[in-house]
């Protein structure tokens, strides 16, 4: 099944490196280039007309519109320097080459020190047209002060985050997280323990410098798991030919009395560029408005170095990072039996809560993430071939609240080595179309480190994967169709360990083909709709399948470590494979539509979505099993059919040139379809205000700007039934079987009520220097977030005082 | 010129492909966090055969049922109890957690909870719940550090003929948690096995 593949896509690969080289030596209709751009003021961001742009070493020249808009045509180079100068402003010099479409320039005024800068633009992100994207800028992602990658996604439309205790957040879009979306860092699959929905990424916010959320089904173009979607992060671009750029950041916390540092510079020589990037977090306790939320400090260190070779249409980089994790996690959140939990529950703050301190203890995590990125570009006639291969090394330790020396081993000890090749050819315009073919192969070695005295909670595996895809787009007046189709297969082998010690072995393998399909119209000036089809899918991951035991509070068993009988009963002695019960993957097809209008004032968009998965791969309890440590309800995982649907919308309004406001909501229904059921855990509906305003020249402050914005949560009403803990127990004493006869899902305690958060912020520069003040949760307001699995124990951290001081040159 | 790279890639995910195979299994590991034996040994002051009475879990963390026997007891007699707790999930490597419970006494504490008359000393129905951790229970051996109680060993007199239940929590109170007032409200329960119980 493997070979054909192999041998179509070498025959494709081969045949466009024989017409790469045919189409090489054209010369005639060589004068055909493009080149376009935006030109901008650095402090305003506001466009800047009439500029002059030159074509440096020629005659060649323009000038920019009302718009800032400049463009040449007929061009016989397609790289070359640019001069760009306009009165008043400092002059820029910017490279340009065919990899980055439309530049922005934006010119510093001569009244300021910064230097003028480029941002290139880039191709759309996800390269799908027609899937939904939504972007963070560099500026708005230094506003947030996010602490964490889950923290600062969340401010896109239609992401929301779940998470363990303030330290571990995972981004959700459109309802799904963890295996079901994909995480590109600097163009490489992350990837981690994505099982856990306590296992975060592990990504440094202090090193993105831009985010994009691609809302559909982008499988096509990504792979298996992008189920709900694709988080695109972006670490600075490395341009050639920019003088010595450094930044250096301090950002002091009131809550959790937390220092961070980081520190960026950036040199591009004409054909070589360089960055480095460092930082370094440490946080002690946070509190809520009532009590100190005990062991939620955290420790975070990053190091990142990039390199960029250019020469013709030849573009190598190479790029390393390391990043290093220690997440203490709520003390009072770890309990034993039923009995236990209830304690816990009623207990007005959690147990134990101390006083503060800055050091970490059970339970924590430990983790590391480590890559290597190669990538090379060869860029020809309107045609480009990109390789990349990547290498990802990641840690994880999970330490629990044990007996004696025990709680100096880690209870999970795991080690995920994956390698990565991308290829991808994107072909030159054939009949008017554009597009692209791709090959992507990963590797994957997952390891339990011994030592843990407990046995491996997952087991060993290596996945090796192989996807194909081709994806092909047109313009027909003021529509661009784009289609899509793409192959995978996976090979699993799989070691573990039965609970007496006992080795079980398995090799399976999926596959998949997934199509796309959408449409780009502008349908009139500034307004433009979007609309995308397309399937998805996922192998069931290992953790579903083979998990078995107590895990945080909760024991639970993989869909191949537990039988049910003819009664009804769970046992769960023997390890099934796909010969005992079949596990189909999940495989989702999900429509986006997105209408945006665009004039000169407003900025508007509307979403909506439907997402229908079948063989959605979820926990159930399945009764309540007597432990040496009392009664502890299990859960058995089990595959149904599931929709989510929603609606995300935003708008925003220049009220003046400076004044502006943003509006923005979203809203997820969800059902499990098969048991007309609610899911735990999604997030309600959101809405958010934002109001900012720059403020002139005062004192010795060369600008400034101010703004407010006002969130509010509302109470989740899609939640299953609620069965108390005092409920449970009681049936287990009398005997009674709670989940024979209704075994759908069930919370032990109703969705918080809903919220309103406010804060505030200013910041004001004087030269380099930029001075930020924030502060968050203005009202002190205590709450409980819905999608925190820590929110039976503890309300969300209070009131946080911000102070930023950012240099840079 | 531009070919051979691609072909060299293509060679490399060839190797992909036909990726060697790994067969590493998981170390394996001595499970020490699990308990799939307790036993209480109630010896009679002044001789005479000692009961025991057995609580066994043998798939640990699975979903099976333990199994228990029934405790029955002389009516007006004094007993010394004794706690072992043991964990053979792994045969050949049976474990005394007993020992270890023992060593770590300034962070555990057992409690007891039985139906009011068993008894005559200790008088009532136990320590276990909220506020009630000096209620009377005659705790036997050495104290911890804080001269808290452990109860690894405690004696029991009983009354005259009746039926009940006896349950035995496990307290593992860690990081200060146990003090002179800590009840089972506070800390995990590392062990919580209610037995019938019968005076005759």
């Amino acid at each position: 099944m493997r070979r054909p593949v192999l041998v179509a896509f070498l025959l494709i690969v081969a045949t466009s490196a024989i017409h790469a080289q045919s189409a090489q030596p054209a010369t005639k209709d060589s004068c055909q280039h493009h080149f376009e751009g935006y030109i901008r003021d650095l402090s305003t961001r506001q466009p800047l007309p009439f500029a002059t742009v030159q074509i440096e070493n020629t005659n060649q020249g323009a000038v920019a519109d009302e718009q800032g808009h400049f463009s040449f045509t007929n061009l016989c180079q397609n790289e070359f320097d640019v001069v760009v100068s306009s009165v008043g402003y400092k002059q820029a010099v910017h490279h340009h080459d065919p990899y980055h479409e439309t530049p922005n320039i934006f010119l510093a005024s001569d009244s300021i020190t910064l230097q003028s800068v480029t941002v290139e633009g880039k191709s759309q992100p996800g390269q799908l047209f027609s899937g939904t994207v939504e972007s963070l800028s560099s500026a708005e992602i230094n506003n947030y002060h996010a602490q964490n990658l889950g923290d600062l996604a969340s401010n896109l439309t239609g992401v929301s985050m779940v998470s363990t205790g303030q330290n571990v957040v995972k981004p959700m879009i459109h309802g799904l997280t963890s295996n079901r979306i994909l995480i590109i860092n600097n163009g490489v699959r992350h990837e981690f323990q994505s099982w856990g929905q306590e296992h975060a990424p592990e990504i440094d916010v202090s090193t993105v410098d831009n985010i994009s959320v691609v809302k559909g089904a982008a499988t096509v173009r990504y792979g298996p798991e992008a189920l709900g979607g694709v988080l695109l992060i972006n670490p600075p671009a490395m341009e050639l030919r920019t003088d010595w750029q450094g930044k250096a950041n301090l950002i002091g916390k009131s809550n959790g009395r937390s220092g961070e540092g980081s520190i960026q510079l950036q040199k591009g020589y004409r054909r070589i560029a360089l960055l480095a990037q460092a930082a370094y977090t440490s946080q002690g306790d946070l509190h809520a408005p009532d009590y100190i939320l005990s062991n939620t400090g955290k420790r975070e260190s990053s190091l990142s170095m990039g390199t960029r070779y250019h020469y013709r249409s030849l573009d190598f980089s190479a790029y390393f990072s390391h990043f290093a994790q220690n997440l203490g996690i709520l003390r009072g959140s770890i309990t034993g039996n039923l009995e236990d939990l209830a304690n816990a529950l009623e207990s007005k703050q959690p147990q134990p809560t101390s006083s503060f301190t800055y050091a970490i203890n059970n339970p924590h995590q430990e983790v590391q993430h480590d890559m290597v990125k190669l990538n090379g570009k060869w860029n020809g006639q309107n045609q480009s071939v990109d390789v990349q291969y990547a290498f990802q090394n990641n840690q994880r330790q999970e330490y629990d609240v044990r007996r004696g020396e025990n709680n100096a081993r880690p209870a999970i000890d795991l080690t995920l080595a994956t390698h990565t090749l991308d290829m991808e050819w994107k072909h030159p315009e054939l009949l008017a179309w554009q597009g692209s073919v791709g090959l992507q192969l990963l590797y994957q070695d997952n390891n339990n480190r011994p030592g843990t005295n407990t046995i491996p909670f997952v087991p060993n595996f290596n996945n090796s994967r192989l996807g194909v895809y081709w994806i092909e787009s047109k313009l027909l007046g003021a529509t661009r169709l784009e289609a899509g189709i793409r192959y995978d297969y996976q090979f699993s082998s799989i070691r573990g360990r039965s609970y007496d010690n006992s080795i079980y072995r398995n090799e399976i393998s999926y596959q998949n083909m997934t199509a796309t399909l959408g449409l780009v119209r502008e349908v009139k000036k500034g307004h433009v709709f979007r609309t995308n089809i397309g399937t998805a899918w996922r192998p069931p991951n290992i953790s579903e399948l083979y998990s078995y035991g107590k895990h945080q509070a909760s024991i639970e068993y993989g869909l191949w470590r537990y039988s049910t009988n003819e009664n009804n009963e769970i046992t769960t002695t023997n390890v099934l494979n796909q010969h005992d019960k079949a596990v189909p993957s999940e495989v989702g097809i999900k429509w986006i539509g997105t209408y945006e209008l665009t004039t000169g004032k407003v900025q508007s968009e509307v979403t909506g979505y439907v997402n229908y998965i079948r063989n959605y791969i979820y926990t159930k309890p399945a009764g309540i099993t007597q432990t040496i440590r009392g009664a502890f309800p299990f859960f058995i995982y089990d595959q149904d059919d599931a929709v989510f649907a929603g609606v995300d919308a935003s708008i925003r309004l220049a009220h003046t040139a400076s004044t502006s406001s943003a509006l923005q909501g979203s809203f997820l229904w969800a059902k499990d379809v098969t048991n007309n059921e609610n899911f735990v855990g999604l997030p309600p509906m959101q809405l958010q205000y934002k109001f900012s305003q720059q403020l002139p020249k005062f004192a010795f402050f060369n600008g400034a700007n101010w703004g407010f914005a006002v969130n509010y949560t509302f109470l989740q009403f899609q939640t299953p039934r609620t069965i108390t803990v005092r409920e449970i127990l009681e049936a287990n004493k009398n005997n009674t079987p709670l989940f024979a006869e209704d075994n759908n899902d069930f919370d032990v305690l109703p969705a918080p009520s809903g919220y309103l958060l406010a804060q505030a912020s200013w910041s004001g520069r004087i030269d380099h220097f930029e001075l930020g003040l924030q502060v968050r949760n203005i009202f002190n307001k205590a709450y409980r977030n819905y999608t925190d699995r820590l929110r039976y124990f503890a309300d969300e951290t209070g009131r946080n005082f911000i102070v930023s001081v950012n240099y840079s040159f | 010129m531009k070919r051979s790279p691609i072909f060299l890639l293509l060679a490399l995910c060839a190797l992909f492909v036909t990726s060697c195979k790994d067969d590493e299994v998981p170390p394996e590991e001595n499970e020490q966090e699990t308990i799939t034996n307790v036993t209480l040994t109630f010896t009679p002051d002044g001789g005479g055969t000692a009961v025991k009475a057995t609580w066994v879990d043998a798939d640990g963390n699975g979903a099976g049922k333990p199994v228990l026997s029934d405790i029955t007891l002389a009516a007006n007699t004094t007993y010394t109890m004794d706690i072992s707790i043991t964990n053979l999930i792994d045969p050949q490597n049976p474990e005394n957690t007993t020992d270890e419970i023992d060593k770590e006494k300034n962070d555990h504490m057992f409690f007891f909870g039985w139906t009011n008359g068993l008894f005559t000393s200790p008088t009532g129905d136990g320590n276990i719940g909220k506020g009630f951790r000096d209620d009377p229970i005659n705790y036997g051996d050495s104290v911890d550090d804080k001269g808290l109680p452990l109860g690894l060993e405690t004696t029991w007199t009983t009354g005259a003929a009746a039926t009940g239940t006896f349950q035995v929590i496990l307290k593992h109170q860690p990081d200060g948690i146990k003090s002179a007032t800590s009840d089972t409200t506070s800390g995990e329960s590392d062990v919580d096995v209610t037995w019938n119980m019968t005076v005759q």
